[in-house]
């Protein structure tokens, strides 16, 4: 990474074609769009925090991307999905689609709700949101497979993987599904709310493959020596 | 003392080089200039971190035909295991940057190396 060049650091004027970059100064700090940390009195701050808000007085911070909000309904799991089912930059049709999905399990639980009968009332989820996180939770794989080339053959050994190459294949899994194995009538919303209840009851074709990659894993355990991490 | 060594090197070399008494036994197709960067190498090769932790979660696979709600324990400790061996990675690659026990690390090297490079032009 290029060294701090706080030398050359221009004074901010606007533009006219307001324009957020990804590529700063490595002296900008990254913005918080998150308001409980801005509420908390002084007491309560530990040195780290006091020390990073007097850095915040001096250096410029970046920009946000248009789609953080500091509203209660951001949520960083939901915009990464949304971002993967876009296509040619559309983000207000993936958001659609996200949103009509949301609803769409919302009133196919609330109608298993209102059909069940008294005992079994409390163990459904009406929540679209909850659902979506558990569904997801329960597609990521715990363990995968890494192609590693020892004396001139590439083996498959199974290798640990970080949080966010197990949420990236959950989602990548979730949508290529959607997307290839399903009937060209259906919309897209109609599909992903059908394959995101099946998950969440750790059913249908997404945890089947995660299954699947699990049991390569297990069958080549004997290279998982090959690894050097 | 290294004026000395210089000029026994340089000896040699031309003798390696010469002609005159046996036979050349160098025959550089490029000047005999060093290069300004060392080659980045890894004494230590690593091994396999977790791998007891991922072999009693693949046998309790095994046994309950892929069911994940029955191998919670087992998948909670690999986790665990993983973490642990993330931050012990990070941790040492600190400590390589530091020091390298009495040597110095090939990338601070590489830095110093560039900033009195090999003089090309007479001054």
């Amino acid at each position: 990474m290029a060294a701090p060049i706080t030398g050359l650091l221009k004074p901010w004027t606007p533009r006219l074609f307001l324009v957020r970059w990804s590529r700063y100064n490595p002296y900008y700090l990254e913005p918080e769009p998150r308001k409980e940390l801005y509420n908390m009195p002084e007491t309560e701050l530990t040195t780290e925090q006091k020390e990073e808000r007097e850095l915040k007085a001096v250096r410029p911070i970046k920009a946000t991307t248009n789609s953080t909000t500091s509203s209660v309904f951001n949520d960083p799991v939901l915009s990464k999905f949304v971002n993967m089912m876009m296509r040619d930059g559309e983000k207000i049709l993936a958001r659609g689609i996200l949103t009509q999905t949301l609803e769409s399990l919302k009133r196919k639980q609330v109608e298993k709700y209102h059909k069940a009968p008294q005992g079994k009332k409390a163990e459904i989820e009406c929540n679209p949101y909850a659902i979506f996180h558990q569904a997801l939770e329960n597609c990521m794989p715990v363990i995968g497979l890494a192609s590693i080339q020892k004396g001139g053959k590439f083996y498959q050994v199974p290798v640990p993987l970080t949080d966010n190459r197990r949420r990236f294949l959950a989602m990548k899994w979730m949508i290529t599904e959607c997307r290839d194995n399903k009937n060209r009538r259906t919309l897209m919303y109609e599909k992903l709310s059908q394959e995101l209840l099946a998950a969440y009851s750790k059913e249908g074709n997404v945890i089947k493959r995660k299954h699947e990659l699990h049991k390569m894993a297990e069958s080549n355990r004997a290279y998982a020596h090959y690894r050097w991490w | 003392m290294a004026m000395q060594s210089g000029t026994a090197l340089q000896e040699k070399v031309s003798r390696m080089l010469s002609k005159n008494q046996k036979k050349p036994l160098l025959k550089p197709n490029k000047p005999l200039v060093l290069k300004d960067e060392v080659a980045n190498r890894k004494m230590n090769k690593g091994e396999a971190t977790c791998v007891t932790e991922m072999s009693m979660m693949m046998a309790c696979w095994k046994q309950n035909n892929f069911v994940d709600a029955l191998c919670s324990n087992e998948m909670q400790s690999f986790y665990k295991c993983v973490e642990k061996a993330q931050i012990a990675k990070k941790g040492k690659s600190e400590q390589h940057t530091i020091g390298q026990g009495g040597r110095l690390a090939p990338k601070q090297v590489n830095t110093l190396l560039k900033r009195h490079p090999t003089l090309q032009t007479e001054i």
